[in-house]
């Protein structure tokens, strides 16, 4: 059973106070009753004193009906039982024991000298130093019994009404100075709970006015906090917009509307393009202050009904509600197009900015707010494809290619169980002599129905699935075996260069790897990681605490794809790498273009100023090799060597590597 | 003169309404209180049909009330037989009480049955309690007289006394003595028959049966008076009044007594007291 706090005190100070007023009672009335004793005992004393003076005269003169008189005289006392007197010898000579005669008095006198209710007074009669008798007078403790009886009958009701009076005088108490504040905090404290922050009143300085100060304290923090989280949870703390979170609840909130009004409305889904080029060459601040002033802008655009979200990176969001039609929502993504467009100042200089946009309405092509933002993120990737700085509606075409997309994934996700994963291994040579240096591992997928899958199809549906990281580690440990394998074989596989992506550098590569060349007895040094430059777009000390720990480890890294990135220079000056390698797109154009040729011969400058290694991709031709080895780059890959080969052929190829590209496999040139 | 005239008629006047007062003297064989409670009523009745105020006197002790008749300060005086043949010379015995319808009574000498005494000669070097002092006529001298018939004098046994012939029956069956003697009649007095288990007592010896109480007027009355205190007494029992009266003093009955009705007494107070040596 719960108890309430009052009746839990109200009971608690019952049982004190009656138990201290039980106890008073008890201690009253044992004292009364001792002093009434006393006071019997006294009145006995008193009587046998009196007869024991008066009584030799009647025994020395046998006047036993004096004795007789006396002795019922004492009986006729209040609280006397008997009176009797006896000779020395004990027998009765005069007793008031009813009308027993004296000689009959003994055995009625030694009934009640066993009764506990009896008091016995016993008093010598003597005259002149001769012994007479006895006075034996009983005094009965019944009177006494009755007025303890009747006395703790009225204690018990004072008691009661004392006990009632201060049980009610401390509960209206208590309830005035204890129960009225808690409750008054419990109440607030409710209000607090359903996300109202009342303040207490503070009647009082005594605990219950430091509590209720301490409480308004609390609520005015929780409040602060609370609105705090709520700004952080709904809002971006960059722009003040709202975020991904409140976006969505605009979003249901906008459908539910629309549903009851029949109405429709328009999703875009806005993505700068190009913004990582902002941040990598003007720096953080200048990106911040970009994406603070397209959200004022975006605002500026719409209607006081629209919703402008900021989603996180450079992708924002706009939620339409009540649209007629879709010229109303065309003309929409147009001045979000536009306002996007104007030119603006950042980091001193002046620039132009310019999204994609998708858009999906509401409820043409979807009536949840979940495939609603797929439709229209989908809608928005197909215009960064197609065509930067345009808006596309999400049509049933891309709906397809997104389900595609999905089962993709799905597949790719039982890819590594259903052994439809390989590597192939593409060699790489030294320039200068045309020795094996080694081969950079590449992953292939033979899908069962659609035969093979471009790594560039799958790798970023990997990517966006996270299955990457499991594909990834697999492609490690499967590299790792083979050049075990190869090794154990006696064949020399040289150095294999592992692609790590960016998901899977930040799982703490270094500790797995350790492991991989632990199990494999991999030397380190036969491994080298590619790493392209969107691993170091992240966070600049883990990046750099990574990377010591893979170099601690004796793992070679490249700089894969350089020359595309935007800030390539900036990573090389900050993270320490022993080769590059330079993007294929760049050897393409040797001998002839002259920017591919200018690129590339500033490119090995400055790798020979840091003391980079470098390695060409894509090498298809003799002319080409020829630019690169004449410029002193010291290895290269490409079709002019060979194409990526599987493990059989690979190995066909290690064991005729020492003798040059002349000796490649006629089918590895295919 | 005048006043010295009317002082002498008012005294004269004071002396005779004292002539016209009767003091009755009743002798304490009962408390003050009880003999006034008892004697009242008797005294109202006989001044009544003497047409005079007959003033009850009572006495704390025997001894106050013995001076008040030597001295006599008393009218009529109701005493026991021995106090009457002691004041003889000066009282004069006009009636006799009777008690329990009986005129007589005699003393008598009782013992616990369980004792094994058996002969009043048995008492010899016992201890014998009488219901009285030695001027008791009843409860000493008649069982004295008893005693001395069967050969006991005083110094052969112990002798103590009772304040009454009641007590000595209380202290004889408590053990205080061998013998008690009283009244013949001890053993059927109400308060004896209330305190004492009488089937324990036995009466061992009893004397001749002797006039009750006397009642006696001064000698020096005049005779008329003497007759008249007399009529209204004899009267008494013939009267509803007087007989409520004389039941209030535990009375029943009143009969004419002559100084010779007392002359058994005489000689049984005779012979105690040469046996004693000290005859008066």
């Amino acid at each position: 059973m719960r108890l309430k706090l009052a009746s839990k005190f109200t009971l608690t100070v019952l049982v004190i106070l009656v138990a201290t007023m039980a106890a008073n009672t008890l201690y009253f009335l044992r004292a009364s009753a001792q002093l009434q004793e006393q006071q019997l005992v006294e009145r006995g004393r008193a009587l046998g004193r009196l007869i024991s003076l008066v009584s030799p005269e009647a025994i020395l003169g046998f006047d036993y009906l004096l004795l007789n008189d006396y002795t019922r005289e004492v009986a006729q006392q209040r609280d006397v039982v008997y009176g009797v007197v006896v000779t020395p010898q004990g027998i009765p000579i005069s007793s008031s024991l009813g009308a027993a005669r004296p000689g009959e008095a003994r055995p009625a006198l030694e009934r009640l000298r066993h009764d506990p209710e009896v008091i016995h007074l016993e008093f010598p009669i003597a005259h002149e130093g001769v012994q007479l008798g006895r006075f034996l007078v009983g005094l009965s403790r019944h009177s006494v019994q009755a007025e303890l009886r009747h006395q703790l009958v009225i204690q018990a009701l004072i008691v009661t009404a004392i006990v009632l009076f201060l049980s009610a005088a401390i509960y209206a108490v208590f309830r005035f100075n204890v129960l009225s504040p808690i409750r008054r905090l419990i109440a607030a404290s409710g209000e607090v709970a359903r996300g109202e922050y009342p303040v207490v009143e503070v009647k009082s300085s005594d605990e219950f006015g430091v509590l209720a100060r301490a409480f308004n304290a609390m609520a005015g923090e929780v409040k602060q906090k609370q609105e705090k989280l709520h700004l952080q949870a709904n809002y971006d703390a960059l722009t003040g917009l709202p975020n991904r979170m409140m976006a969505f609840d605009r979003i249901s909130q906008d459908i539910k509307r629309a549903a009851r009004a029949g109405e429709r409305l328009a999703i875009y889904f806005i993505d700068l393009d190009n913004f990582k080029h902002v941040n990598d060459s003007l720096g953080h601040a200048a990106g911040d202050a970009l994406l603070i002033a397209i959200g004022k802008r975006l605002q500026g655009a719409l209607r006081d009904s629209d919703t402008v979200a900021r989603l996180g990176g450079d992708e924002f969001l706009v939620v339409a509600p009540a649209i007629t039609d879709e010229l109303q929502v065309k003309t929409i993504a147009e001045r979000l197009l536009q306002a996007v467009a104007e030119p603006l100042d950042l980091a001193g200089r002046r620039m132009v900015a310019q999204c994609s946009i998708g858009i999906a309405i509401y409820p043409d092509t979807a009536d949840t707010v979940e495939t609603l933002m797929v439709n229209a993120d989908e809608a928005m990737y197909q215009a960064k494809t197609i065509d930067h700085g345009s808006a596309i509606f999400f049509t049933e075409a891309m709906n397809v290619r997104m389900r595609e997309r999905m089962r993709m994934q799905r597949d790719l996700e039982v890819a590594i169980e259903h052994g439809q994963l390989s590597l192939h291994f593409q060699p790489i040579l030294v320039t200068a002599s045309h020795a094996h240096h080694g081969a950079e591992v590449l992953l292939r997928w033979h899908h069962p129905e659609r035969g093979m899958v471009s790594p560039a199809e799958f790798v970023p549906l990997a990517e966006a699935s996270g299955e990457i990281v499991r594909m990834g580690d697999w492609v490690l440990e499967e590299a790792c075996r083979a050049w075990s394998t190869w090794n154990n074989a006696g064949i020399d596989p040289g150095v294999l260069a592992v692609n790590v992506s960016r998901v899977q550098f930040r799982r703490r590569l270094s500790k797995r790897l350790a492991e991989l060349l632990h199990t494999y007895r991999m030397p380190a040094q036969a491994l080298e990681l590619e790493i392209t430059e969107s691993v170091l777009l992240d966070d600049h000390r883990e990046v750099a605490d990574e990377l010591a720990s893979l170099r601690a480890l004796g793992v070679k890294l490249s700089l894969d794809d350089f020359g595309t990135g935007y800030s390539s220079l900036s990573y090389l000056k900050r993270f320490r790498f022993d080769m590059l390698k330079i993007d294929r797109s760049f050897v393409a154009g040797l001998p002839e273009n002259p920017d591919d040729v200018s690129l590339v011969k500033a490119i090995l400058a400055m790798a020979r100023g840091l003391d980079l290694k470098v390695v060409a991709e894509g090498v298809e031709s003799a002319a080409q090799l020829d630019f690169i080895r004449a410029r002193r780059c010291e290895y290269a890959q490409g079709w002019l060597f060979s194409k990526a080969l599987d493990a059989a052929l690979y190995t066909a190829y290690l064991q005729g590597a020492g003798a040059g590209v002349g000796r490649l496999p006629q089918e590895a040139r295919a | 003169m005048r006043w010295l005239l009317a002082f002498c008629l008012a005294a004269g006047a004071s002396a005779q309404a004292a002539e016209q007062e009767l003091k009755l003297g009743v002798f304490p064989r009962r408390n003050a209180v009880e003999t006034t409670r008892m004697f009242t009523p008797m005294a109202e009745e006989i001044g009544a049909r003497l047409g005079r105020k007959v003033n009850l006197a009572t006495s704390r002790n025997f001894d106050s009330f013995w001076r008040g008749v030597r001295e006599s300060r008393y009218d009529i005086v109701h005493y026991n037989q021995y106090h009457y043949i002691r004041s003889s010379d000066a009282y004069q015995v006009v009636a006799h009480i009777e008690e329990g319808g009986k005129s007589t009574i005699a003393g008598a000498i009782f013992v616990r049955k369980d004792s094994g005494i058996k002969h009043l000669r048995d008492l010899r070097g016992r201890t014998v309690l009488f219901g009285g002092g030695e001027d008791a006529m009843v409860a000493y001298i008649a069982t004295r007289f008893i005693l001395l018939q069967a050969g006991l004098k005083k110094d052969e046994f112990k002798s103590l006394f009772a304040v009454n012939p009641p007590n000595a029956m209380f202290a004889l069956q408590g053990g205080q003595a061998d013998a008690a003697g009283a009244g013949d009649r001890a053993l059927e007095l109400p308060v004896v028959r209330k305190t004492v288990n009488t089937q324990d007592l036995v009466m061992l010896g009893v004397s001749p049966q002797f006039l009750h109480l006397p009642i006696a007027v001064k000698s020096s009355m005049p005779a008329s008076e003497r007759a008249a205190i007399e009529a209204a007494l004899l009267e008494l029992p013939q009267s509803e009044r007087g007989r409520q009266a004389l039941a209030f003093a535990a009375i029943t009955g009143i009969g004419r007594a002559r100084d010779k009705d007392y002359e058994p007494h005489r000689r049984m107070v005779q012979a105690v007291m040469r046996s004693d040596g000290t005859a008066k």
